[in-house]
């Protein structure tokens, strides 16, 4: 492996796995589910030769706290895991929200919901920008599309973890996570946070520290949610990001997130061909959500088609941002075979036409 | 004239005492606090803290503190001692927290031999949400959940805790102590600072439980719940060292 | 334009490991690539495969349905890939484990008894390798000089004392090899 601006053929997995390496990630704990395993598995021998920390965790809610625990020291800090085993650090996560820890995870997904299967699917979206976890809190959902955006966006995880402290998943799924594309890791392209302010180092020559979500005083409790939620609207100003590919002249947006980009982006080459006017549209933060962007799309007056590879999640926020400026539908299917181009052209035509959506069908 | 008692000086100035009326979690935290000061450690103590009664600990102590959620103290608290293991790092659970709903993570620190001093306060009960059955709730005790008594084929049995943690290769110190009494109380102290010791040398886990009283949920007296540690606590999880590494 | 290719054969014939070669080989020469395995339920019954996209511009969808090659090393991976060939799209099978039938009419069949090859070279180890001398006999984008860089890249300094063998299987199905 390198970390250098040579293109190596790497794996997702691995690819997230080095990345963390690189950005200074000091610990890993983790417990093994398909289709991630590799980042622990990589990252359990990498770690012990850079004499970081590594602890094959009993589960996965030894993991997270583990998580938790090292990040409030002030050092970056990450897990992984997929689907129903995130599910069991959902209260974590709310805890980590309220603590402002700056914790790192990664979720590759599979279909569920209960065990499912490792099939890839993108069935977590609303778990990842909703929460899972009790109370009002928002995690920094970022989802990349290919290898090499499994590198940048576990970076940027690292960065915008410390830099807001809060909690960041970075939302793959399963065919990112087993592919292999050539990716060049550069050097970790943001500044080190200065975290000297909050964590737990020993109350030597100062006031002992404490992190804590207990809220016995109402009014407190009131200004701490309010807090974090204009946190939250800093975040959302500053670092809501996304892609757009022929937007300008186009009647029809197909919108998708994580790796399903790519197929839009081969569709919309399809559709342009036999004479339709599409575009693309993509978020790369699913939270915070381009509302803005794509509300000013519909207000231009074009039609979106959503696509993705669950029951139409993210579909309700496209919705959401057009607030019935123009008409939203939804491409699916609920795991497995990643919808085709050709699937995704067809249907788009289908929709043209006035025909009903297409939903799920094998 | 000369003080020959004080506030320990790791002790929060001008804390509220906020424990009901004869709880031992008052005595057991003072003594963390003096072991605490006799080693020297404060300025260098990170500590994981509980759910449950126990988690009032932070208000006394004038420590660094990471919350972690109900049973996961002993994992935020692997996290801890991982990220900084310069620093001193010790967990302050009930019997619920650290060996009920969190005794994967409490065991499998003790199997992993992390270099962390956990205590355990045990009084047979769920303290802070009124007095439920627990996981070291006695055969025969009336509890709201139990209440007629706890009897095996409903509930189940009490679980010895440092036997247990005794049985962890990675564990270096495990004892059980009691505070019904003050030369109990003089040797709990003792296995408190053995443990915090054992981190200090790098042994291992280092793990302390301790019988306490809660005369609120008990309907108890304090001296008539210090008699019930004596006469049916002691009989059931006897007082000793169940391991130590040298 | 993108291509699209899919190995399979039983598992330890190295099929994850020939798509690895091949896409490194993409990449050497500078096109984009993705690698894709398959995995879990997929992998029942001991045959493995893997697909190779590769496109002048950005790659689009893996794990697609149909595809423009199918190297099959294997009986079972031949009768299962055959039907997922596109029109006029080529399979190139190893002769020396799959019976040389020809059941649809439009497509390519190559057939080259690769396991025999690598036999006669010492070791059925590198039948993998043969089946990528062999591709590159009969796919025009896929060339010998990148593959042969692919295979250095793949074996590394590690497995250095392979790469003249490798080399050789390589070049095993070029003499006359090809059916």
């Amino acid at each position: 492996m390198t970390d250098n601006n040579e293109k190596v053929l790497i794996k997702g997995n691995y690819a997230i796995a080095q990345a963390a390496v690189n950005a200074g990630c000091q610990c890993y704990f983790g417990y093994p589910i398909t289709p991630q395993t590799e980042i622990g598995e990589y990252l359990s021998g990498k770690m012990q030769e850079l004499g970081r920390a590594y602890v094959c965790a009993e589960s996965e809610l030894g993991a997270i706290n583990m998580v938790m625990g090292a990040a409030a020291t002030g050092v970056k800090a990450m897990t992984s895991s997929s689907s129903c085993a995130i599910s069991l650090m959902q209260e974590a996560l709310s805890y980590a929200s309220s603590d402002e820890l700056p914790v790192v995870v990664v979720n590759v997904m599979r279909t569920g919901p209960g065990l499912g299967y490792i099939y890839p699917a993108q069935g977590d979206y609303n778990q990842a920008v909703y929460g899972g976890g009790n109370g009002d809190y928002n995690l920094i959902v970022l989802a990349p599309s290919t290898v090499q955006e499994c590198v940048d966006l576990t970076y940027r995880a690292f960065y915008l973890a410390q830099k807001y402290r809060n909690p960041v998943m970075l939302l793959a799924d399963g065919l990112l996570g087993q592919m292999m594309e050539p990716a060049s890791f550069g050097e970790y392209p943001y500044p080190e946070v200065d975290v000297s302010s909050w964590a737990l180092t020993g109350a030597k020559d100062r006031e002992a520290r404490k992190i804590y979500s207990v809220a016995t005083d109402e009014k407190k409790q009131i200004q701490h949610i309010c807090d974090l939620h204009r946190k939250f609207e800093i975040i959302a100003e500053n670092e809501t990001t996304y892609e757009e590919y022929e937007t300008d002249d186009a009647d029809i947006v197909l919108v998708a997130f994580g790796s399903m980009t790519r197929n839009i982006k081969a569709a919309m080459k399809v559709l342009r061909n036999k004479g339709i006017k599409a575009g693309c549209f993509r978020p790369v933060t699913l939270n915070p959500f381009p509302h803005k962007q794509i509300h000013n799309l519909a207000k231009q007056g074009k039609d979106f088609v959503v696509v993705e590879m669950n029951m139409g999640q993210m579909f309700k926020d496209v919705k959401y941002a057009v607030e019935g400026l123009s008409k939203v539908s939804l491409v699916n299917r609920a795991c497995g075979e990643w919808l085709s181009v050709e699937e995704i052209v067809s249907s788009v035509e289908n929709v043209l036409k006035g025909g009903r959506q297409l939903t799920a069908s094998l | 004239m000369q003080q020959v008692f004080g506030i320990p000086k790791s002790m929060k100035k001008n804390f509220r005492y906020t424990f009901c009326p004869g709880c031992d979690h008052g005595i057991a935290i003072r003594l963390v606090a003096e072991v605490i000061d006799e080693l020297g450690i404060r300025e260098n103590i990170i500590s994981s803290t509980s759910v449950g009664c126990s988690v009032f600990l932070y208000d006394f102590l004038d420590i660094d503190c990471v919350e972690a959620p109900h049973g996961r103290a002993l994992a935020s608290a692997t996290g801890v001692k991982r990220a900084r293991p310069d620093k001193f790092v010790f967990t302050y659970s009930g019997d619920g927290d650290f060996a009920s709903i969190g005794i994967a993570e409490s065991l499998h620190s003790a199997l992993r031999g992390e270099k962390i001093s956990a205590i355990c306060i045990n009084n047979t009960t769920y303290g802070m949400t009124g007095g439920q059955l627990g996981p070291t709730t006695l055969m025969g005790q009336v509890t709201t959940t139990s209440p007629t008594g706890r009897n095996a084929e409903y509930f189940g049995y009490p679980i010895k805790i440092a036997e247990h943690i005794a049985l962890c290769d990675g564990t270096a110190f495990s004892a059980r102590v009691a505070l019904d009494s003050v030369p109990h109380i003089n040797e709990a102290k003792k296995a408190i600072k053995k443990a915090f010791q054992t981190q200090l040398d790098g042994k291992g886990f280092g793990f302390v439980e301790i019988l306490s009283s809660c005369p609120t949920n008990w309907h108890m007296t304090p001296e008539e719940a210090h008699e019930r540690i004596r006469n049916e606590m002691i009989p059931v999880f006897p007082l000793g060292v169940f391991k130590e590494v040298n | 334009m993108e291509t699209n290719f899919i190995f399979a054969g039983f598992g330890g014939q190295g099929i994850l490991l020939a798509g690895t070669i091949l896409a490194n080989a993409f990449m050497i020469e500078g096109k984009n690539v993705t690698w894709y395995p398959c995995y879990g339920a997929e992998m029942r019954g001991g045959t493995v495969n893997c697909e190779i996209v590769v496109s002048d511009s950005e790659v689009s969808s893996v794990h697609k349905q149909d595809t423009d090659y199918a190297i099959v090393l294997n009986q079972q991976s031949f009768d299962r890939f055959v039907q997922r060939v596109k029109a006029g799209g080529t399979i190139v099978a190893n002769s020396t484990l799959v019976e040389e039938t020809r059941p649809r009419n439009d497509i390519k069949y190559v057939f080259v008894p690769m396991t025999k090859l690598a036999n006669d070279l010492g070791t059925s180890k590198v039948t993998n390798v043969v089946s990528l001398g062999a591709l590159a006999s009969v796919c025009p984008i896929v060339k010998k000089e990148f593959l042969a860089k692919g295979v250095e890249k793949v074996l590394g300094a590690k497995k250095k004392d392979l790469i003249p063998l490798n080399m050789k299987a390589l070049e095993a199905s070029s003499e006359g090899a090809v059916v």
